[in-house]
C-alpha cells in the first residue's frame, strides 16, 4: 500500500469541476482547496506504486491541468515489487553477471 | 496497513503537500500529521540525481529510511518532486547492493583473468597499492587516472583531487562531468572570464520569455519545468520557445516549437545576431561600457585521435576529417570560403587561441546568415513547410528583440555535447550580451548541468585535468604557487601539465599510456561513447582497474577490484547545484555490511605512501613549462624536510590528518545533532574529516569572488543552501550586476571581474593582426563563430540521425534508478524512437525488435513508433540508462576540441529488424 501527497494547479474558474472531478477517481481523496489560486491537495492510495505513478499520469492528462506533482511518499515495503527489478541485476552476493 | 494508520498517513501526507505549497490548512489537521509522524526522526537533505538540486526531506526510523518529502522550504523546489526525487528513499535498498570489496583471483591470488571473489578491505588496498606502485616507478604520475564525477560529495572531489594532484604530483584527474557541462566550463570562461551562471532559478518567475536550446526540461529538469509551466500557464503574456532536432514532451506546452537539423543551431544563433544588428537593436550603451568582439579559429578538428591507428576499418572515413576537411556548401558561405575547398586542420592544438575584433568585423561575419540561408539550412523536419519555418525564426528574433520583454535562455546537453559545444554556448551569451540582456532579474542566458553536484564539486573544488580549486589552472604558476601556500606543499609539487580528460583516460588505457585507473562515483564504461574500445582497453593484460560503487555496474564487471560504496543518505556531504547554491546534509543510515564512503576510501588509501615514494623526481614526458626541466618534476623532499615533513610521513598524514584539521573534532554535537559519522569513527583519530577538508578548501575562494561561507552555516536549520559567492554571510543573487554584487566596482553598473583570458592581441575574422594584448578587465567577450557542419551525417549506408539522452524516470546509467522496482516498471528498458514512416519503409512495426548499428557497434532494441519522443523524419532517439541497450557502443567519440566533452546526440546508424 502506497500513499501519497499530490498538489494539483488548475485556472481558479476550474477549481470546482476539477474537485468533483477528482473525488470520482479510484484512491484519491481531496483533502485541501485554495480556490484563489486553483491549489488542490490531494492524496492518491494505490495498490502497488505503479499504479500511483499511471495515477499520477492520469491527473496530469485531465483538462486544463496546470501542473500535478507528487510531494509526499509514504512506502512500505513490498516484497512482490522487488521482483520486479531487472533479472540481471537480481543476484545475492556475488552477481554471477560480474564473472561473465 | 489498519485502517486508522492508512487515516493517519494520509492526514500527513496532505498536510506535507499543503504546506509546501503555501495552503493554510487547519490547526487540528496539523496536530493529526504530527501524530502521524511519531518515532520518525526528519532532516533535511538534498535530491541524489539531476543538477536542479532540490531539497527534500528524510525521514528515518530505526536505523532505515522510512520516507521522503519534497521540503516545503527549499527555494528550488518549494516541497516538490520529481517521480525520480521522489523514490530517493530508495536507491540504496537495491537488492543486488555490493557489501564487501571483490577481487578477480585464482587460487587465492590476484589474477586478471580469474573471478570475483570477496576479500577484506585489506587484501583489497594492498593489491590496490601493489599495482599502482609498480605503474608509478614504471611510468611516473601520469601512468595512474581517477575516473572522477559530478556526483562526488565535495568532500569527496576535494580527497581525490589533492590526492592525485598534491599527493601523486598527477593530473590525471578527471570527471564524467566532462561529458555533461565542459562545453559550458568553457563558454563560461571564454565570456566571463570566472565559471558557473550570473543568474539563478528565480530568473523563471521574473521573466517572460522562456527559450529552450537542446534542453529537454520537462524530461530533464522537471522542477524547474514546474516552475516555468506555472509562470507560462499562470500569465498569457509569458511564451515559451524550444528549439530541439527532436519533438519532446517540452514542446508540450511550449508556444512555439523550432524542430532544427543537428549542428545548425549555430546558424540560427548568428541568424538571431544578424537580425539584432540589422534591427538596430544592439544595446550600444551597454556593449560599448561593457563588452568586446573577439573570435578564433575554425580549423580545429573534432576532437579524435590524430591518428588511424586505433580505429575500426569503418571508422576511418569520419577518424580522417581530424586532419582535413571538405567544406560544403553550406559551410562555404557560413565561413566566407568555397564549397569544396579542403581544409587542413591546423589549429587542433590550440582551439581555444582567440582575440579581439572589431564591431565592423563582427557585423561582416554574421553577414552571410540571412533567413533564407539559415531557413533552408537548418530545418530540421522534412515536411515541414519552409515559409511557415522561416515564421518561426522571424518569430524568435522578435521575441529576443522585443525591447518589452525579459528572456531568459535555458540549455543543456544539446549544446554542451556538441562538436562546437563551446561554441554554442558562447554564442548564446553574444545574444544576450549584444541586447544587454544579462545577469538581471529575468534576463540572462543560463547554463543548466545535469549532475548534482557538476558545479558544486567537479568545477568549483576543480576535479578536471587542468583545474585546482575556484577556477585556478595548473598551467599557471602563481595559481600553483597560491595553492601549494595553501596546501602547505613545497614549491613546485604541483604538476603543470595539464592531464588527460575522461576521453583520453580512455584512449589512454587502450594505447597503454595510463596502466592504473581508479573509477568513482559514475560508470564511465557505459558512459562513455564509443564504448567497444574502452570495454577491451579495460581487460588488456597490463591494465589495472579498480572501480568503487554500491552496485555491480558495466563498469565494474570489467574492473579488476571492486569497492563496495557508501551512497548519498549514509554519509555526510554537501552538492553545488547548477544555481551557485551549495547545500548540505547529514549522514541519516548506516551503510549496509562493509559498503564504506569514497572519503574513507581516498584517506585509507593515501596512508599507503610515503612522501619518498612521490615527492622525488618524476618523469613526466612532454612536460614544458618555464621553472621546470623538460619533461621532469624536481624532487620536493629536501624542501619538504625544511618545512618539517619526514620522507617517511604518509601522505594521509601531510595532506589530510594534519594537524590543522587535527584540531577540527569527532565528534561534534553542535552540528551532528545526534546523527552518526561511519567515516570519522572507522579512522577512529577523532577528526572530523568532511568539517575540516571543506573548511581548509573555502579558504581557496574567500576574497576571490567564489566565497563559500563555514561548513557549520550549511547544516543550520533554517539554512536551504546559499548561492555563493557569499560575503558576510549574504549570498549573490545575481552575479556582475552591481546591485546584487558586492564584487562588482563601485559606479560600475555591472562589471564582468572574472580574471581568465583577459588580455588579447587583436586581429581581423581571419587571424591575429597585432600580437600585442590589451587588457579587457572588467567586460565580457560577445564572440563571432561560424556554422560547421556535423563531422558524422546520414549517407547511403547509415541513413539516420541517432542522438542518445535521459527518460525522466531514469538518472544517467541507471545505476540507481534500475534499482528501484517502481522506476523501474515504469520504463522497463530503453526504446528507440522513430517516425512511424521510416519505421514502415523498413518494414518495422512498433515493439518490434530491431539493431541499431553504427561504424562502431550494434545493439539490439525495442522500437517506439509513439509517446513521448516524436522524431521527424529521418531522427531516432534512445535513451542511455540501459545497460541492456548498451546505446554508447553506437555513439561517436567526437568531442567539442575546446572543452574535449563528447558528442552524443550526432552519430549516424541504420536500423533494420532483428
Amino acid at each position: 500500500m502506497n500513499i501519497s501527497g499530490i498538489l494539483v494547479i488548475v485556472s481558479p474558474q476550474q477549481v470546482e469541476s476539477m474537485v468533483d472531478h477528482l473525488n470520482g477517481m479510484n484512491g484519491i481523496d481531496v483533502h485541501h482547496i485554495e480556490a484563489a489560486t486553483g491549489r488542490i491537495v490531494i492524496t492518491q492510495e494505490a495498490e502497488t506504486i505503479k499504479d500511483e505513478v499511471d495515477g499520477l499520469k492520469r491527473i496530469r492528462a485531465l483538462p486544463g491541468i496546470i501542473l500535478a506533482e507528487m510531494s509526499y511518499h509514504n512506502f512500505e515495503d513490498d516484497s512482490e515489487l522487488l521482483d520486479a527489478i531487472p533479472a540481471e541485476l537480481d543476484d545475492d552476493n556475488i552477481p554471477a553477471y560480474l564473472n561473465e | 496497513m489498519d485502517v486508522t494508520r492508512r487515516e493517519f498517513i494520509k492526514t500527513s501526507a496532505a498536510a506535507a503537500t499543503a504546506t509546501a505549497a503555501g495552503i493554510t490548512i487547519p490547526v487540528t489537521a496539523l496536530a493529526q500529521s504530527k501524530e502521524a509522524e511519531s518515532g520518525v526522526q526528519w532532516d533535511k537533505a538534498v535530491c541524489r540525481f539531476c543538477g536542479t538540486g532540490c531539497g527534500i526531506m528524510v525521514a528515518t526510523k530505526e536505523g532505515r529510511i522510512v520516507a521522503t518529502k519534497g521540503d516545503p522550504d527549499a527555494p528550488v523546489n518549494k516541497g516538490l518532486n520529481c517521480i525520480k526525487g521522489y523514490f530517493n528513499g530508495k536507491i540504496i535498498y537495491g537488492k543486488d547492493r555490493l557489501t564487501q570489496p571483490l577481487m578477480r583471483m585464482t587460487d587465492g591470488q590476484f589474477d586478471k583473468q580469474g573471478k570475483f571473489q570477496a576479500v577484506s578491505w585489506e587484501r583489497a588496498f594492498d593489491e590496490m597499492e601493489k599495482q599502482f606502485k609498480k605503474t608509478y616507478q614504471e611510468m611516473g604520475p601520469h601512468g595512474v587516472a581517477i575516473f572522477g564525477s559530478g556526483q562526488y560529495t565535495i568532500p569527496e572531489g576535494y580527497v581525490s583531487a589533492k590526492l592525485m594532484k598534491a599527493g601523486f604530483r598527477s593530473n590525471n584527474i578527471d570527471p564524467n562531468a566532462r561529458h555533461c557541462m565542459a562545453s559550458a566550463v568553457v563558454g563560461f570562461i571564454q565570456t566571463f572570464g570566472i565559471d558557473e551562471p550570473a543568474g539563478n532559478y528565480d530568473d523563471i518567475e521574473h521573466t517572460d520569455t522562456v527559450v529552450t536550446w537542446g534542453a529537454n526540461m520537462a524530461e530533464c529538469h522537471p522542477i524547474l519545468w514546474a516552475r516555468v509551466s506555472d509562470r507560462r500557464l499562470s500569465n498569457d503574456n509569458v511564451k515559451l520557445v524550444n528549439l530541439t532536432t527532436i519533438s519532446n514532451q517540452t514542446s508540450d506546452i511550449a508556444d512555439t516549437e523550432i524542430i532544427f537539423k543537428p549542428g545548425t543551431d549555430l546558424a540560427i544563433q548568428n541568424y538571431l545576431l544578424r537580425e539584432i544588428v540589422k534591427r538596430d537593436a544592439v544595446n550600444h550603451d551597454f556593449v560599448k561600457k561593457h563588452c568586446v568582439f573577439a573570435t578564433g579559429p575554425y580549423d580545429i578538428g573534432y576532437g579524435m585521435r590524430a591518428t588511424s591507428k586505433y580505429a575500426f576499418d569503418a571508422e576511418k572515413d569520419i577518424q580522417a576529417k581530424e586532419l582535413k576537411v571538405t567544406l560544403d556548401k553550406d559551410e562555404a558561405i557560413a565561413q566566407r570560403r568555397k564549397a569544396g575547398e579542403v581544409v587542413e586542420q591546423k589549429n587542433t592544438k590550440k582551439p581555444v587561441a582567440h582575440w579581439m575584433i572589431s564591431f565592423d568585423d563582427f557585423k561582416k561575419g554574421v553577414e552571410p546568415y540571412t533567413l533564407d540561408f539559415v531557413a533552408q539550412l537548418s530545418k530540421g523536419d522534412p515536411d515541414e513547410d519552409l515559409e511557415s519555418y522561416k515564421g518561426k525564426l522571424k518569430e524568435l528574433a522578435d521575441l529576443y528583440v522585443d525591447q518589452n520583454r525579459k528572456v531568459v535562455s535555458f540549455w543543456t546537453m544539446g549544446f554542451n555535447q556538441h562538436y562546437r559545444g563551446s561554441w554554442v554556448n558562447e554564442q548564446n551569451y553574444a545574444i544576450h550580451l549584444l541586447l544587454g540582456k544579462q545577469c538581471m532579474p529575468g534576463n540572462g542566458a543560463f547554463s543548466l548541468t545535469g549532475q548534482p553536484s557538476a558545479c558544486g564539486t567537479a568545477r568549483e573544488v576543480g576535479t578536471f585535468a587542468h583545474r585546482l580549486p575556484a577556477d585556478l589552472v595548473v598551467f599557471n604558476p602563481k595559481h600553483r604557487a597560491f595553492s601549494e601556500n595553501i596546501w602547505k606543499l613545497p614549491a613546485n609539487t604541483l604538476n603543470p601539465k595539464v592531464g588527460s580528460h575522461i576521453t583520453k583516460i580512455m584512449r589512454d588505457l587502450e594505447d597503454g599510456s595510463v596502466k592504473w585507473a581508479w573509477v568513482q562515483v559514475n560508470n564511465p564504461f557505459q558512459a562513455t561513447a564509443n564504448a567497444n574500445h574502452w570495454l577491451k582497453a579495460a581487460r588488456k593484460a597490463d591494465n589495472f582497474l579498480v572501480v568503487s560503487d554500491p552496485y555491480p555496474t558495466v563498469s565494474a564487471k570489467v574492473a579488476d577490484v571492486i569497492l563496495p560504496t557508501a551512497m548519498i543518505f549514509e554519509k555526510w556531504g554537501l552538492y553545488g547545484n547548477a544555481e551557485r547554491r551549495t547545500q548540505a546534509w547529514r549522514q541519516q543510515v548506516a551503510p549496509p555490511g562493509e559498503a564504506m564512503g569514497d572519503v574513507w576510501q581516498g584517506l585509507e588509501f593515501a596512508k599507503r605512501f610515503k612522501l619518498k615514494e612521490v615527492w622525488g623526481e618524476q618523469q613526466v614526458p612532454g612536460l614544458q613549462a618555464e621553472g621546470f626541466e623538460d619533461g621532469r618534476l624536481p624532487s620536493v623532499l629536501a624542501e619538504a624536510e625544511k618545512m618539517g615533513y619526514s620522507p617517511d610521513d604518509t601522505l594521509y598524514d601531510v595532506l589530510f590528518a594534519n594537524a590543522d584539521n587535527r584540531k577540527v573534532k569527532w565528534p561534534d554535537n553542535s552540528v551532528s545533532k545526534g546523527h552518526a559519522n561511519h567515516i570519522a569513527d572507522k579512522l577512529g583519530d577523532g577528526w572530523f574529516p568532511e568539517k575540516a577538508l571543506f573548511n581548509e578548501y573555502r579558504q581557496f575562494g574567500v576574497g576571490h569572488a567564489h566565497d563559500l561561507a563555514e561548513f557549520d552555516v550549511y547544516y543550520r536549520d533554517d539554512v536551504r543552501g546559499l548561492k555563493w559567492p557569499v560575503v558576510d554571510g549574504k549570498e549573490t543573487q545575481w552575479r556582475f550586476n552591481e546591485k546584487y554584487d558586492s564584487y562588482c566596482k563601485k559606479g560600475s553598473g555591472f562589471d564582468f571581474y572574472g580574471k581568465a583570458l583577459k588580455a588579447l592581441p587583436g586581429g581581423d575574422l581571419d587571424k591575429v593582426t597585432n600580437k600585442e594584448k590589451t587588457s579587457l578587465a572588467g567586460k565580457a567577450k560577445i564572440f563571432f563563430r561560424p556554422y560547421a557542419a556535423p563531422p558524422e551525417q546520414p549517407d547511403d549506408n547509415y541513413d539516420l540521425w541517432f542522438s542518445t539522452g535521459r527518460v525522466l524516470e531514469h538518472w544517467h546509467t541507471g545505476t540507481m534508478t534500475r534499482r528501484v522496482p517502481e522506476l523501474h516498471r515504469a520504463v522497463p528498458t530503453a526504446q528507440l524512437f522513430m517516425n512511424p514512416a521510416d519505421a514502415e519503409a523498413r518494414g518495422i512495426q512498433r515493439n518490434d525488435v530491431v539493431w541499431i548499428e553504427s561504424r562502431r557497434g550494434k545493439v539490439k532494441a525495442l522500437v517506439e513508433t509513439q509517446g513521448r519522443n516524436r522524431p521527424a523524419k529521418g531522427y531516432t532517439f534512445a535513451a542511455f540508462f540501459d545497460e541492456g541497450v548498451f546505446v554508447n557502443k553506437v555513439c561517436l567519440d567526437v568531442t567539442c576540441p575546446m572543452s574535449k566533452e563528447e558528442d552524443f546526440k550526432k552519430a549516424a546508424i541504420k536500423v533494420y529488424k532483428a
